[in-house]
């Protein structure tokens, strides 16, 4: 991890790399996009999060290129000249031109550039430093660039016995030739800046001696930090000391992180820089308004709260492009071209956009209240986007998938078109935006790739990530997500349409871009709806790291930067002691108590403990700082009352000897979110409340996110002893609660009925204290919480919060009840670990499993659930359930060769490539899919089948599989409680013995076939005279032609309300509806409608006689 | 008819006046076409086309200084005059989405006979664009989806269209008749609801006879024998659905199924052979559901259809007698007006689909119709001089006069199970009576 670093910096490729600014001996940097660099080879494969720094340099990022000879080219045309002027920031006052006033601005993104030392701020230095720059917004929007100078890169490491003061020249001679020796090529006149001994003391383990000495190493530039801790942790050979390796401490702290914890700034807090403690630069280097220079003690960092609570005026930008596809394939930016990119500016707060525009390949006809601007190449497109971006400066980019597609097809496109200009996105003047592939991985979201895209100055928020990341949603289409928060279908248009519109004339290029700017209102919306923006810049404030922080990077840096910040106030350091342990080394988890299955009618009363485990933590003083190991135990004799030994065999010291950091973390963010809470109440702004209700989640977040941190083995500082302890002492607790209701509420107690303890999951415990009413129940719940509650050390604390009444209990895990947390009105069904909202199940589990818990708990009819059921399966033997209900859906993640086994929709979509190239599924699509009947033994996978494909051809479903692999489990897991002999009254019997099937149409011996036409009546052959009927059936016309007209109207009906519907969503009547959007739960019976109408009345001509 | 006497005792004989029969059905045939898998757009397309030319030259007329625009080429505050598509935004509107998608809510929905909103919005769309209608001379709650209309007003900075005026297509010219002095009557009658628990069997038989001469004195059957067509406009029979699920029937079902429609044909066929008579289809008979529907099938009466009389005919029905022109529907076009409008009575609403020559301006938006790809044959071409609804709650009618001397009797027939009234209509001066 020390020397590979070279190869994990863009560069661009079109400045050539100056050899003499290079520092590292590592492989030189090639080409601006970095193929994947092996995680396995820097051996940070399964790492939470990675945290390294990358030294940027500002001359090798800044692109030869004369930008004053290509004026902007939107400037060229006069009327789009003057809305830009609308457009624009507010100008500055004279006061801030003449360098009168403070600089006050919210920042939003941190980061850092090598330069030369300034110097008139540093006169004393000289050669390369890191210069921070912090990019913000006044709260008049005037956007921000400060650059800060003076502050350096360090980490300490342990002063070995025997060394002093008098050492340190020597060990900085020898450390700085190691250096030397390992970045040859590199001219930097010193690496190791100095080497300073002071007091300090590790944050592991308890120990008695207040401070140690220890040394603080300054090196030149950020990446050396990684570089110095590789030769100190493998060992230096040092005069009269011999070979020593070193621990090294806040050795793996990002440099921007270092920087705000020293100067006490939160993300996206408001800095002030007093006049005359900053100088303009002479040549400004960013397109932002206000650029300065300062020193790093000069900042006043102020505490969000009050004034400084508020939010600037930040400008989000909300964009999506389309790309004109060829047939079958997707979009790949070495072929295809952009055609469309739509925006939309909103200023933070607003309501209404600022600016809504959409530019076009080619012409297209105008939109009411968009901007429709039209170009004749894709390098006008491209570059006018980038003139765009650079006259409109949004601080903020939004969309959907724009990390993983739009951004990185933009900038691939305009290098497949040599559009060198174009990458200039940032704020830094002719700075390339720097893309790289990038593997998130974190054992709460799973492994994810994406793009790392650098576009310096600017925040990216790509909803779909954060949609990924904060929501379990069963499908994550812009769709299906917008259906869900915004309840709003939108029109989805299939891909390889999308070229046939292009090329068609300047209305369809219209209806292209109508849906283009549809897509990028939505993310907005979304934005908007969930509160994005203000719950992340509390989250921000509250954990101390970068907004970039919190959605490229996992849990663990947000705890990890509140440790810093509270070591530091007591002058601790943290070691950098990660990837100890092995990921497999894990500990005994939270166990629940055996689950009690069953019905239960009367009320449940549910006590959860609040926040449990930070709960834990501060009542036993659990912390890196308090644990004693076993041989300092013995060494310090404590006395046992001073000793807290916890269920799991370990012994941490109590908080009069020594008060634990992470007990004081959580009690700080519980004590905010308490205020927060009150605040809430308290406030009647509607922007006010948003930012105290973001505040108030964003603690709780927080404050649960502690535990897991000392959890994570590969995460950045594993203390398994605390999580072990934490988790021993919940489960102790929930046998404690369980003991004690069970003890207290019984019948000898003069109680009515024995109380019950029926589940005990986590947090909670569940109990049926036998009383038949809520009311009651929610009496006896209060009363068990409080009288548990004593008995537990402070601050863990039993609450009583709702009563299950019925209560259907299934599993661990697995459970539902109706929610009453009044007496009067149960608020709603509760659900936990049943098949409601899986995904990769058909719809018509997740209908029948909702209806018949309907049925149960709310309408307490269980013979009335299942005849439902009964009659479902019917349904579904005799071919009448809707297709829809059926189909399966999942997503194509990589080709077929590269599953290592055969999965259903996989094999769907080669057989579909085979019929139609154009029309199958792709990576990345979703493919849906209904399992057909096929030769005996035929495997699932073989069976699988586009669902158009089955409509029009009427093959048969093979119900047999639905019933057993779909329906089977999840409903006899609801009814085993309750039914005896479930399985044999849901799915045997009388009502499975009827099948019918339909009979295909296009395959095997139906091509022999000879269709004849049979009376409409009984299904007897009849003649070619007689068209209808046959002759025994003659009596009946009345009756039969009656049953076919109404099924014909039946259609009908359907067929009207479908495709009306789709007319609405579309939002035109006179064009046809395109949208294949298979999320759409109307989407089958669409098609299906169509079919049967025209099937229904070629029956219905058939009586025409 | 409930007031038809009984008189005993009169032998004078009475011949039936005729009159000249010409169904102009053709247009609401859907015979023979076969389903290709066409869409809605078709329809609307038609509808905009047959209506804007039309609108285009009453323009001219009406506001001969305005310039004729697209939604797309409006330009801010420029006055011009746009034609298009209504589109009514409604909050409550049903949508077939949420009964698909949502889940189960705990409160049950409500059924709303309205789904009429303060907050509904009308938009305006031609071919390619949709703005947003502003301005207080614009009643959402008189418009519905679908129909055509011209609007003079202008574009404001929101993007809005501020609406000066608005033109309407208006009624559509008449065909003059030479007016006969004869007495002839033409009965209309609908809701028989043979087979419903509220149809009364001897209320019926009344009717007939007294159709047929076998009732009431010399006055009535002189009355009797002036008429010279019954126009049964829908709902003649309520066919039980719940027994048609797909599944075999069985012998008592089937007969629940075929009894009325037995006896329906008695009835009829004792009618036919007395008076010529159309029997148009409505929502509740064994007829299809889209508009328009068509006529239903003979073999549901095998008696009746004996007869030449017996005409089964489409909904809507246009006929001509004696060169009067009739045009009537059974009454869905004007239900689903009511649902998603607001009107004083039903007739505004029956004069508001001529005034918008339109029969049934909210199909397909919220009433099925065939998605036809042609033409829109709901356009109403001429002026009828008599136009009908059947099934209505109670009797209304009112003779509209037109602005170019059209004379239109407009006809809410009410059902006769409930009110036991049928409508006549004297031919000569459109005098009424019932």
């Amino acid at each position: 991890m020390s020397a590979g670093n070279g190869k994990r910096r863009g560069v661009a490729a079109q400045a050539p790399p100056n050899p003499s600014k290079r520092f590292q001996s590592g492989s030189p940097a090639t080409g601006n996009r970095n193929p994947n660099p092996s995680p396995a080879a820097n051996g940070i494969n399964g790492m939470e999060d990675e945290l390294m720094d990358e030294d940027v340099f500002q001359e090798e990022t800044l692109f030869m290129y004369e930008e004053e000879e290509e004026a902007l080219r939107l400037l060229q045309d006069e009327a789009l000249a003057s809305r830009l002027l609308k457009w624009k920031r507010p100008a500055l006052s004279p006061s801030y031109l003449s360098s009168l006033e403070n600089i006050l601005f919210q920042q939003l993104e941190i980061d850092y550039v090598i330069g030369d030392t300034n110097k008139d701020l540093l006169p004393m230095s000289s050669g390369p430093a890191a210069i921070l720059r912090i990019f913000g917004v006044t709260k008049d929007g005037h956007s921000v660039c400060c650059h800060v100078h003076g502050f350096e890169p360090y980490f300490y490491i342990s002063c070995p016995s025997g060394m002093g003061p008098d050492d340190i020249s020597k060990f900085h001679q020898t450390l700085e030739g190691r250096m030397r020796e390992s970045n040859r090529s590199s001219n930097v006149p010193r690496f190791v800046k100095r080497v300073e001994m002071v007091q300090k003391k590790s944050i592991m383990y308890y120990q008695q001696h207040e401070t140690q000495p220890f040394f603080k190493i300054v090196v030149a530039l950020p990446t050396m930090v990684a570089g110095c801790r590789g030769i100190l942790e493998r060992g230096i050979q040092l005069d009269g000391f011999g070979s020593k390796s070193f621990i090294t401490y806040e050795s793996n702290v990002l440099f921007a992180l270092r920087f705000m914890i020293d100067c006490d700034i939160v993300g996206g807090n408001w800095i002030e820089v007093p006049a005359g403690k900053y100088t303009k630069a002479i040549a400004n280097i960013s397109y932002c308004q206000l650029e300065f220079n300062c020193l790093y003690s000069e900042l006043i960092s102020h505490v969000p709260e009050g004034e400084y609570s508020k939010m600037a005026p930040f400008r989000i930008l909300s964009f999506d492009i389309e790309c004109a596809g060829r047939k079958g394939l997707f979009p790949e930016p070495t072929h295809d071209p952009v055609i469309q990119i739509a925006n939309l500016v909103t200023l933070q707060g607003e309501g209404q956009p600022l600016v809504r525009n959409v530019m076009t390949l080619k012409s297209c006809s105008p939109i009411l209240g968009v901007d429709v601007m039209s170009f004749d190449t894709e390098k006008d497109i491209l570059l006018a986007w980038r003139d765009f971006i650079r006259e409109i400066d949004p601080d903020i980019i939004i969309g959907y998938n724009i990390c993983k597609f739009d951004l990185p097809y933009l900038i691939e496109r305009a290098e497949a078109l040599k559009i060198v200009g174009f990458p200039i996105l940032g704020r830094v003047r002719n700075s390339r935006v720097r893309v790289r592939d990038a593997t998130f991985s974190s054992r709460q979201y799973g492994i994810r790739e994406s793009k790392d895209i650098t576009i310096e100055g600017r925040v990216q928020f790509d909803l779909f990530q954060a949609m990924q990341r904060d929501y379990k949603l069963s499908s994550y289409s812009l769709n299906s997500v917008s259906a869900h928060f915004l309840d709003e279908q939108k029109e989805d248009v299939h891909h390889s349409i999308i070229s046939d519109l292009q090329n068609g004339n300047s209305e369809t290029r219209r209806r292209l871009a109508v849906y283009c700017l549809k897509d990028a209102y939505l993310p907005q919306r979304l934005l908007d709806k969930l509160m994005y923006i203000y719950n992340y810049v509390e989250m921000a404030r509250v954990t101390g790291v970068p907004i970039s922080f919190l959605l490229s990077r996992g849990q663990s840096i947000k705890v990890l930067s509140q440790l810093l910040r509270k070591a530091k106030q007591r002058n601790l350091v943290i070691p950098n002691i990660k990837g100890q342990g092995s990921a497999q080394d894990t500990f005994e988890g939270a166990t629940v108590l055996e689950a009690k299955t069953g019905f239960y009618e009367k009320p449940v009363a549910t006590l959860d403990f609040a926040s449990l485990y930070p709960s834990i933590m501060m009542a036993y003083n659990l912390c890196y700082c308090t644990l004693l190991t076993p041989e300092n135990s013995r060494q310090f004799n404590l006395p046992a009352e001073s000793i807290n030994k916890t269920p799991s065999g370990d012994s941490f010291v109590i908080s009069d000897l020594q008060k634990g950091i992470l007990p004081e973390i959580l009690e700080e963010l519980l004590a905010a979110r308490k205020r927060a809470k009150a605040d809430l109440k308290e406030a009647k702004d509607p922007f006010e409340k948003a930012v105290l209700d973001g505040r108030q989640l964003a603690l709780k977040i927080s404050a649960n996110s502690v535990y897991g941190f000392t959890g994570a083995t590969v995460g950045q500082l594993p203390c398994l002893e605390i999580s072990s302890s934490v988790t021993s002492y919940g489960r102790q607790m929930i046998e404690h609660t369980k003991k004690l209701v069970e003890e207290r509420f019984t019948m000898l107690a003069e109680y009515e009925h024995n109380a019950e303890v029926v589940y005990g999951d986590t947090d909670s415990v569940m109990v049926q204290f036998g009383v038949p009413t809520v009311e009651a129940a929610m009496k006896l719940g209060r009363e068990a919480a409080e009288y548990i509650s004593g008995t537990f050390m402070k601050p863990i604390k039993l609450e009583f919060e709702k009563v299950y009444y019925p209560y259907l209990l299934i599993s661990k895990k697995r459970y539902a009840g109706l929610y009453w947390s009044n007496p009067d009105r149960f608020d709603k069904m509760d659900t936990k670990g049943i098949e409601t909202v899986r995904r990769d199940n058909c719809l018509l589990v997740k209908n029948l499993v909702t209806e018949c818990l309907h049925k149960i708990l709310i309408d307490r009819d269980v013979p009335g659930a299942v005849q439902y059921v009964k009659n479902t399966v019917s349904d579904l033997l005799m071919n009448r359930v809707d297709l829809s209900l059926l189909v399966i859906t999942k997503g194509l993640t990589k080709t077929g060769d590269d599953y290592a086994v055969k999965a259903a929709h996989v094999e769907l979509a080669e057989r579909m490539r085979k019929r139609d190239a154009a029309t199958a599924p792709n990576v990345g699509d979703r493919v849906p899919y209904v399992i057909v009947k096929a030769a005996k033994g035929a495997k699932a996978y073989e069976r699988s089948e586009d669902p158009i494909y089955v409509l029009e051809n009427n093959i048969p479903i093979d119900s047999q599989y639905y019933l057993e692999n779909q329906l089977q489990k999840p409903l006899l897991r609801i009814f085993e409680p309750i039914l005896k002999n479930a399985h044999q009254e849901l799915f045997k019997g009388r009502h499975t013995r009827n099948l019918k099937n339909s009979t295909p149409s296009n395959s095997g011996i139906m091509k022999f076939a000879k269709k004849q036409l049979t009376c409409l009546g009984c299904k007897a052959l009849i003649s070619a005279t007689d068209r209808t009927l046959c002759s025994h059936c003659k009596g009946r016309e009345a009756e039969l032609y009656c049953k076919t007209v109404a099924n014909v109207a039946e259609m009908e009906v359907f067929f009207g309300r479908l495709w009306t519907q789709c007319q609405e969503c579309q939002g035109s009547f006179h064009q046809d509806v395109l949208c294949t959007s298979r999320d759409c739960p109307i989407f089958y019976r669409r098609k299906k409608a169509q079919k049967d109408m025209a099937e229904a009345k070629m029956h219905l001509d058939r009586w025409e006689f | 008819m409930a007031d038809a006497t009984m008189e005993e005792g009169e032998t004078k004989l009475f011949e039936r006046k005729q009159a000249i029969y010409r169904s102009l059905d053709e247009k609401y045939v859907v015979h023979g076409q076969r389903y290709m898998g066409q869409q809605y757009s078709h329809i609307y397309f038609a509808r905009l086309h047959q209506l804007r030319n039309l609108l285009r030259s009453l323009v001219s007329k009406w506001k001969p200084h305005l310039l004729v625009n697209t939604v797309l080429g409006l330009e801010e505050s420029k006055e011009c005059v746009i034609v298009g598509t209504i589109y009514k935004h409604m909050k409550l509107k049903p949508s077939i989405l949420d009964e698909y998608s949502k889940e189960r809510s705990v409160v049950p929905l409500v059924k709303a006979h309205n789904f009429v909103h303060p907050d509904d919005h009308l938009i305006l769309e031609d071919e390619i664009g949709r703005v947003n209608l502003k301005g207080s001379l614009l009643i959402p709650t008189a418009f519905v989806t679908g129909v055509g209309l011209a609007l003079h007003g202008k574009k404001t900075s929101e993007g809005d269209f501020w609406v000066q005026d608005i033109l309407e297509a208006g009624l559509p010219p008449q065909i003059k008749s030479s007016a006969h002095s004869e007495d002839k009557y033409v009965v209309f009658v609908s809701g028989l609801n043979v087979g419903s628990n509220i149809f009364n069997p001897l209320q019926f038989q009344l009717f007939v006879d007294h159709l047929t001469g076998h009732l009431g004195g010399e006055n009535e059957q002189k009355t009797a024998s002036q008429i010279v067509r019954l126009v049964i406009a829908g709902n003649s029979l309520i066919i039980p659905r719940s027994v048609l699920n797909g599944q075999a029937l069985t012998p008592e079902d089937q007969s629940k199924l075929t009894e009325p429609i037995k006896e329906l044909d008695i009835l009829l066929t004792q009618l036919a052979a007395a008076v010529p008579l159309d029997i148009m289809p409505g929502p509740t008979d064994p007829a299809n559901s889209f508009l328009p529907q068509q006529p239903l099938h003979r073999c549901l009466f095998p008696g009746a259809s004996a007869y030449n009389t017996f005409f089964s005919c489409t909904n809507p029905h246009l006929f001509e007698l004696d060169g009067f022109q009739f045009l009537g529907t059974s009454g869905q076009n004007i239900d689903d007006l009511d649902k998603y409008s607001i009107a004083e009575n039903k007739l505004e609403y029956v004069e508001r689909t001529l005034r918008w020559r339109h029969l049934a301006p909210t199909t397909p938006n919220t009433l099925g119709c065939y998605p036809f790809t042609e033409k829109d044959p709901f356009h109403i071409e001429t002026c009828p001089n008599v136009y009908f609804v059947g099934n209505q709650d109670k009797y209304e009618t009112r003779l509209l006069q037109g602005p170019e001397n059209q004379l239109v009797r407009l006809i809410c027939i009410p059902r006769f199970c409930e009110s036991g009234v049928a409508v006549m209509v004297s031919l000569a001066p459109s005098l009424l009576r019932i």
